[in-house]
């Protein structure tokens, strides 16, 4: 089965976060969890000087390190490609956290989960929140996708610097893009085979 | 094993009036307010509550996106400090940090309270009562509810935050309220303190899309702003500038093009322009006796002619004649003459841009202008000039605030890029039922739809001022907003003849979002009694007597069309639409959007029917859905009735439900690009500041106003800021520059706005020039006090190679001081609280744009923490 794929366009994201808060939206996110972010960096010296932008999330790797460490197969890789994490399996122990060299999981603490004190909750009922103890990750809005929709993100974009979808067949192959591109992913020393591309 | 931890399936959509029977999920389409701009979105309601947003991919203007504004401000519907009941202050004393003594009353009490205080004041002197609020949609009914109590102070909002003097420059040239560019077509583009299509300014989400799709297809982009914004990080060139000098910039472009190269559109100066109208040594055009039209040279036939002759075959754009003993120069030949003396060096001394890159600025933008290049389309040959500058305030907020807007659109204007593919354009000057025209000079008059609270040109008569904003006084302004407070606190000075006694306020955080609060306070507490309505309790609401619970605008109704038509629909091809903002859910109990408030109190100060007779004319409701005495008609109702008259009388308001966005045509080629289609000349000399400049001297001499009136001028000069002059150890200079995530002072409660603004590098620092930091011994990430000679300000110093060495940086309008306040106080800094009150010598005589330029220093923190200055 074709793997799922993301593809971002780096001249296009003019880091404007409306990605990071769609996400927000979208999972019930707790306070202080981010699972994608625009990363900034300044380059050069003024007045020659300019930053970038630089959306991360989570890599739905091929061969995903949080995989083999996770002692009760919580953390799984579906066919099609999206790393999940099954929260009623997970026991909390945080193996997953370490093994990540992207750092893109996200331990629930107990008070994320409790949300903040005096705060008004955000819940989408149509959506489970994350209990706490359990790495909270990007899930590609599988829920999204199995339902033939695009994840939230890539839906909010406004520039469409995010491109979503299988690696091989459909209307816009993301592997298409990827060899036209030259795009790359993060860390390819690692040997982890990320599914989410850069160019 | 619980493979599906989300269960969410696919949207449905239906009707807001779902069937009670079944269990409310439905999505339901309406407009944004996160920001001025009015974005088609659909928003999910469960249970009777709201879950989540999206962009309409039906609506022209979000085509299925929206931003981080947008999505997150559903939870303000949920927010913990909401107002829910009306409140009354119990502490009579009023100030910064002060405690109102709040106390719940009813609705009743409180609908008593402000009508005894609007009755008194009307039967006294009705403009005593000032309105202020920037609620766009809401101003057809505050304008109307104002008119008919009999004030003309209704529109107190906060233009002096934002484009009294660009609004001005499209006006002239463009003929519209705002300007864009042709991102389809533009091949070189320069931003000029400005962030189009980067999320921060008109028509976001198309512009963002636009302007990613214009780079991509290798348009290039030159951002020129002392800092490096998120659009300066996107271009291919960042230029760098002292602040306040974007004047000198473009003069010296201007001297480039003009003298230097050559490079100007001389068939469009003829003919789309006053360039060849003979003008007199005093100034003044020479006009024919008899008709008293403007005259022009006839280079062909050796003759003078009137400008509109029609056997005039070559107007004659240099030399000088005499004519029956006059001596006369055509208008360009004085544009040229003047610019020729003007020393590029000596620019690039005053903006720090180097001359070198002046010269290359002003040589890549009139060759890429490809001047003299044409276009076919549908069958017409269009010109096609693929280079175009925008402007917006942060060139523009300056003392001389008019003559640096006209100055960068005059680089456009020569390049014969107005409203023609590939250039600059003004956002619908020419619409269904509005177009530019021409006077009796043959000059472009804007529409009389956009120029319906002053007009620049042709300009009215200067006099003593009879309302708050002082607008008399500038003639040849759009709008002078920003004044409010000067003319509240000193109006005698100006001519107005009566206190501000009332005052109606809602959706404005005055006391942050204009120049220093302390003053602002100063202001509000000479209003005798504020009503305010409000979700929250802000900064200017804890001010108030009474506060209304105030509905979220996912909770109302508003006039139709929301989308103000030459304002917020994208200029060049595509369709006509227009918009209604629907309510998706109910108010909770004892809350009522303002807009019905005021109906309620024109019912019980007896001034309903007048409201409704204004608006039937002003809402443009024809005489088959015409409002009723007598009867009271909700928000909803008046917008129905303004869609019937627009859309067709079958239109039901119960039936949007797959989008709020309504198509009537496609424009036309004249519509999309009217200057080739406009009979209407536009100025490279503004011979009509003349004699606007004669009276408002006379005016200034009467009232003994010492104001330096040098920028009546008929073309255009560099006018320094006050700030631009040393002053001691206020060594630098501090700049303002939006966020794309943030909106005003009103986004900075929402939970998640303040996460990723915390998150952010920039968002809630003051920015320091690495090297500018390390001369002062100052580390990234320590707290610092910048401070001017109004106010000072504490913050985290972020050390950073994105800002000129000579300014100061302060994002946004943030540092929240309200008690009520939660997530946002304390946070970041604010910049208008370091500028002084506007006076004469900080406002643009012209156009009454307040300077936002001034001096500070800035040192380590220490001392007592906390709020100093206020």
């Amino acid at each position: 089965m074709s793997r799922y794929a993301m593809a971002i366009d780096l001249s296009r994201c003019n880091g404007c976060n409306a990605c990071v808060v769609a996400c927000k939206v979208e999972h019930n996110g707790p306070p202080g969890i981010l699972l994608t972010v625009i990363l900034e960096k300044e380059t050069g010296r003024y007045p020659n000087a300019n930053r970038t932008f630089y959306p991360v999330l989570c890599n739905h790797c091929e061969q995903p390190p949080c995989v083999p460490v996770c002692p009760t197969k919580a953390t799984y890789r579906r066919e099609d490609g999206i790393v999940l994490v099954d929260w009623d399996a997970c026991i909390g122990c945080g193996a997953c956290i370490q093994a990540c060299p992207y750092e893109q999981r996200f331990h629930v603490k107990k008070e994320a989960a409790a949300r903040a004190p005096g705060g008004a909750e955000h819940e989408n009922p149509g959506l489970r929140t994350a209990p706490a103890g359990v790495p909270l990750k990007c899930d590609f809005c599988y829920h999204r996708v199995d339902a033939g929709r695009v994840p939230a993100c890539v839906e909010a974009c406004p520039t469409g610097a995010r491109i979503f979808g299988r690696l091989e067949g459909g209307e816009r192959p993301i592997n298409e893009l990827i060899s036209r591109r030259h795009a790359r992913t993060l860390l390819p020393e690692m040997g982890t085979s990320p599914h989410v591309y850069y160019f | 094993m619980s493979d599906v931890r989300n269960t969410a399936g696919p949207a449905t959509v239906q009707g807001p009036q779902a069937d009670a029977r079944q269990p409310d999920d439905a999505w339901v389409p309406t407009v944004c307010m996160g920001c001025y701009n009015c974005c088609g979105i659909r928003v999910h309601r469960v249970a009777g509550r709201v879950v989540d947003v999206a962009g309409d991919p039906r609506a022209p203007n979000s085509q299925g996106h929206i931003c981080a504004k947008g999505k997150a401000r559903f939870r303000d519907l949920y927010q913990a400090g909401r107002v829910l009941r009306p409140l009354r202050r119990r502490n009579p004393e009023k100030g910064i940090g002060i405690d109102p003594q709040w106390e719940e009353i009813s609705w009743e009490q409180a609908l008593q309270t402000v009508t005894e205080r609007l009755r008194a004041v009307r039967e006294e002197e009705p403009r005593g009562l000032v309105i202020a609020h920037f609620d766009l949609p809401g101003y057809g009914i505050s304008k109307a509810f104002g008119t008919a109590f009999g004030t003309t102070n209704f529109h107190w909002n906060r233009a002096d935050y934002c484009g009294s003097a660009p609004h001005v420059a499209n006006l002239l040239l463009n003929g519209s309220f705002n300007g864009e560019l042709d991102l389809d077509l533009c091949n070189y583009m320069i931003l000029w303190g400005t962030q189009l299509g980067h999320l921060a300014e008109t028509i976001p989400l198309h512009a963002a899309h636009k302007m990613a799709d214009a780079r991509a297809r290798g348009a290039r982009l030159v951002v020129i702003d002392p800092f490096c914004t998120n659009t300066a990080a996107k271009a291919d060139e960042w230029v760098p500038i002292r602040p306040g000098t974007d004047g000198a910039l473009a003069l010296a472009m201007l001297k480039v093009m003009v003298v230097e190269l050559g490079r100007v559109d001389f068939e469009f100066v003829k003919r789309g322009t006053n360039g060849p109208y003979l003008v007199r040594e005093d100034g003044r055009y020479l006009r024919e006796a008899r008709s008293g039209k403007p005259m022009v040279w006839d280079a062909a036939g050796g003759c003078a002619r009137t400008f509109d002759a029609p056997e005039l075959a070559d107007p004659a754009l240099e030399g000088s004649v005499t004519l029956e003993g006059t001596s006369a120069q055509p208008a360009f030949q004085l544009l040229k003459a003047h610019l020729a003396r003007v020393s590029v060096e000596e620019m690039a001394e005053v903006t720090t841009v180097p001359a070198a890159t002046i010269r290359r600025l002003a040589g890549e933008f009139s060759a890429a202008a490809r001047i003299g290049s044409t276009i076919e389309i549908d069958g017409h040959t269009l010109p096609l000039r693929p280079a175009a500058i925008h402007f917006k305030r942060g060139s523009g907020a300056h003392k001389g605030g008019f003559h640096t807007m006209v100055s960068i659109h005059m680089l456009n204007l020569l390049a014969g890029n107005l409203d023609v593919p590939g250039g600059q354009r003004g956002v619908n000057p020419v619409g269904p039922f509005w177009s530019a025209h021409k006077d009796a000079d043959g000059m472009l008059v804007p529409a009389a739809i956009i120029t319906k609270y002053n007009r620049p040109y042709p300009p009215s008569q200067a006099a003593p001022a009879t309302s708050f904003d002082l607008h008399e006084l500038f003639p040849s302004s759009l709008f002078t907003r920003g004044l409010y407070p000067l003319g509240i606190s000193e109006g005698r000075r100006f001519g107005v003849s009566y206190d501000a006694k009332v005052l109606l306020h809602c959706r404005t955080n005055l006391m942050m979002n204009s120049p220093c609060a302390q003053a602002m306070a100063e202001t509000l507490r000479r209003i005798a009694f504020q009503a305010s309505f409000a979700d929250r309790i802000d900064e200017t609401v804890e001010f108030a007597d009474i506060v209304f619970p105030d509905a979220h605008d996912y909770e109302r109704w508003d006039l139709f069309p929301a989308n103000d038509m030459y304002a917020f629909i994208t200029p060049g091809p595509g369709d006509w639409f227009w918009m209604m903002r629907q309510s998706v859910l109910d108010p909770p109990p004892g809350v009522k959007p303002w807009t019905e408030v005021y109906l309620e109190l024109a019912q019980r100060l007896g001034i309903l029917d007048k409201v409704y007779e204004i608006g039937n004319e002003a809402w443009g409701i024809d005489p088959a859905h015409r409002l009723e005495p007598g009867v009271r008609h909700s928000v909803k109702d008046i917008a129905e009735r303004q869609a019937r008259t627009l859309l067709g009388a079958h239109f039901s308001a119960d039936a949007i439900t797959e989008t709020a966005c309504f198509v009537t045509r496609p424009k036309t080629l004249a519509e999309a690009y009217p200057k080739p289609f406009l009979d209407a000349r536009v100025p490279v000399y503004f011979e009509h500041l003349l004699e606007a400049g004669r009276q408002v001297r006379e005016l200034a001499a009467k009232l003994g106003l010492d104001w330096d009136l040098s920028a009546y001028a008929p073309l255009p000069k560099f006018i320094a800021c006050e700030a631009l002059r040393p002053d001691g150890p206020y060594d630098l200079l501090v700049v303002n520059f939006k966020l794309p995530f943030q909106n005003h002072s009103i986004s900075g409660e929402n939970p998640w706005i303040d996460e990723i603004s915390v998150a952010n590098p920039y968002a809630y620092c003051i920015m320091l020039n690495r090297d500018t930091a390390a001369e002062r011994g100052l580390e990234d990430g320590e707290r610092v006090v910048v401070e001017s000679r109004y106010g000072r300000e504490e913050g985290t110093l972020k050390v950073t190679e994105l800002i000129h060495p000579e300014c100061v940086g302060i994002p946004g309008i943030f540092g929240h001081w309200a008690a009520r306040t939660r997530l946002s106080r304390g946070k970041g800094a604010g910049f208008n609280n370091l500028l002084p009150a506007p006076h004469g010598g900080r406002i643009d005589v012209v156009s009454g744009q307040v300077d936002s330029c001034v001096r500070v220093k800035v040192g380590r923190a220490g001392g007592a923490p906390g709020r100093r200055g206020r």
